[in-house]
Formats: structure tokens, sequence, C-alpha cells
């Protein structure tokens, strides 16, 4: 079984782009083959401001409901104009098909009156083989 | 002898000729695809304040102000603002507020002040501003002290 995410997560990295600064986050868009009961994507959430930032990593069906996924990592802080890879395993639950949001989310001025958080999510589209 | 050396060297010179002409052009081909991306940077956060009734706590209200968002995008993306969940209020006041966010855009793209979600099909840089309004009915009135909330901007 591990071998198998091994090969998932191998195979998701083909889709991952060279991480570019001043995104938020790339790609924003995805399809993964697997052939095991999990797909993986990696995703490079980046930081635009000119300091240093919480960033966390969320994962939603498409009605916005969590998703049980494992993300690697979840919470972190990322330095000014800095980017980094983040791994996201998403079981398929049962189903061939799956179809999740990955979403960056960062708060860049807490303790304000009226906080605004930043969303940037990634649609993706896992598809199991067999 | 003479005459051959004239000949060979005549013949040499047109088969040089001939190589030059047969040189060829190649074209190299670059191929690019830009895939949808999107950049929020909060560049302020908003303000509010209370209506003379009490019973409004708006960005609208005077001397209230939105929040501002710089957004950047490829296009092929949507913009929408989540319902407000993230809420602290004083104590002293214990009824219900209803929370309506709201976002308008200008720049690349003109947005009109909406809290629905809006597709983007062009690239471009637009400044967003973030509404936020807390409204109270009945006899209900917003208390003295400290109110907080988030609002989620989200592109996707």
């Amino acid at each position: 079984m591990k071998h198998a995410r091994i090969l998932a997560t191998a195979l998701a990295v083909g889709l991952a782009p060279i991480a570019a600064k001043a995104q938020s986050m790339s790609p924003m868009r995805g399809e993964v083959n697997s052939f095991t009961d999990v797909f993986a994507v990696r995703v490079f959430p980046a930081n635009p401001y000119d300091r240093k930032i919480q960033v966390e990593i969320h994962v939603y069906d498409q009605d916005f409901q969590p998703v049980d996924a494992r993300i690697s990592p979840n919470v972190f802080q990322l330095a000014s104009q800095a980017s980094r890879p983040v791994l996201v395993v998403v079981p398929f639950d049962g189903t061939t098909e799956r179809k999740v949001r990955i979403c960056t989310e960062s708060i860049p001025f807490p303790n304000q009156q009226t906080q605004i958080r930043a969303q940037i999510c990634g649609k993706f589209f896992g598809h199991r083989k067999s | 002898m003479a005459l051959f050396r004239a000949a060979f060297g005549a013949a040499l010179l047109v088969a040089s000729i001939d190589q030059t002409a047969l040189a060829t052009t190649q074209n190299v081909i670059f191929n690019g695809t830009v895939a949808p991306t999107c950049t929020l940077v909060v560049a302020t956060t908003g303000t509010m304040t209370v209506s003379p009734d009490l019973q409004s706590l708006s960005s609208h209200n005077s001397g209230g102000s939105a929040g501002t968002v710089t957004l950047t995008t490829t296009g092929g993306v949507s913009l929408s603002v989540d319902p407000v969940t993230t809420t602290t209020a004083p104590s002293a006041d214990s009824t219900s507020t209803t929370w309506t966010p709201t976002y308008s855009a200008a720049g690349a793209h003109s947005i009109v002040e909406t809290g629905s979600a809006t597709s983007i099909s062009t690239p471009g840089a637009d400044l967003v501003s973030v509404h936020l309004a807390g409204t109270k009915g009945g006899s209900n009135r917003f208390a003295n002290g400290n109110y907080q909330a988030t609002v989620t901007l989200r592109c996707e």
C-alpha cells in the first residue's frame, strides 16, 4: 500500500509545473490518473507580500465540504516572495472519480475589525484506473 | 593541359555554387501554455461604523471603509465571497446579526457590487473593494464594544 501511494505521488509530480513567484497557488487546474485508492497532487502556494504570512491549505469537495485528505504541510509560515511545494493525497472513498478543490488560505492582516481571508482554490479531478 | 585545368576549375566552381544553393532553413517552433492563475493581495482591511439608529454596522456607513484587494489573473477564473461565519461581538450583544459580504471591482474588469460569484474570462488586474454589513432587526441594537468579522474572498 505504501508503495502504491508513492507511485500515485510520482504520477502527480508530473502535474506540477515549476513554481513561479507572485502567484498565490499553482497549478489551479489538473487531472490525475491513479492506480490506487488515492491520488496525489503537488501544489505550490506562494507569498506575494513583502513580509512573512501564515498559509493554510484545505481540501474541499464540490459542495465546499471538507475532505479528509492528507496535506503535508497543512499550516506553515511562508517568507516574502517565497513559494514551497505542498503534497496533497486525496482518497477516492470508493469512487472511480473525484473532484476536489485545493485551497490556499491566508489572513495577511489578522486582529483587525474586518479581516479579509484571501482564498485561492484550484480544481482537481482524480481518475482511478483499474 | 592548361585547357584541362581551366575546365576542371570551372567544374569545381559550378559544383561549389550548387552546394551553396542546396542550403535550407528550418523553423524552430516554440509552444507555451498559460494555465488559469489568480493572485489576491490584500492591501487594506475594512472598517465598519454604526448607523445612527444602531441597527447597522457597515463599511458603507459614514466613516466606514471597504477592504481593498488587488486581483491579478489570466482569466478563466471565478471571484466570489463566502457567507460570514467567523465573528466576535461584545458580551453585551446577545442578539443575532445578519452579516452580508459584498464586493465590487474596477480596473481591467468592471464588477458592480454583488454578493454572487462572477466569472472572469479575460486577463488583467483589478482593485477589488470588499464590503461587509451587519444588520439587526426589530428592536435589537448593536452594543458598545468591539466587533470583528472575517470575509473570505475566493478566486478559483
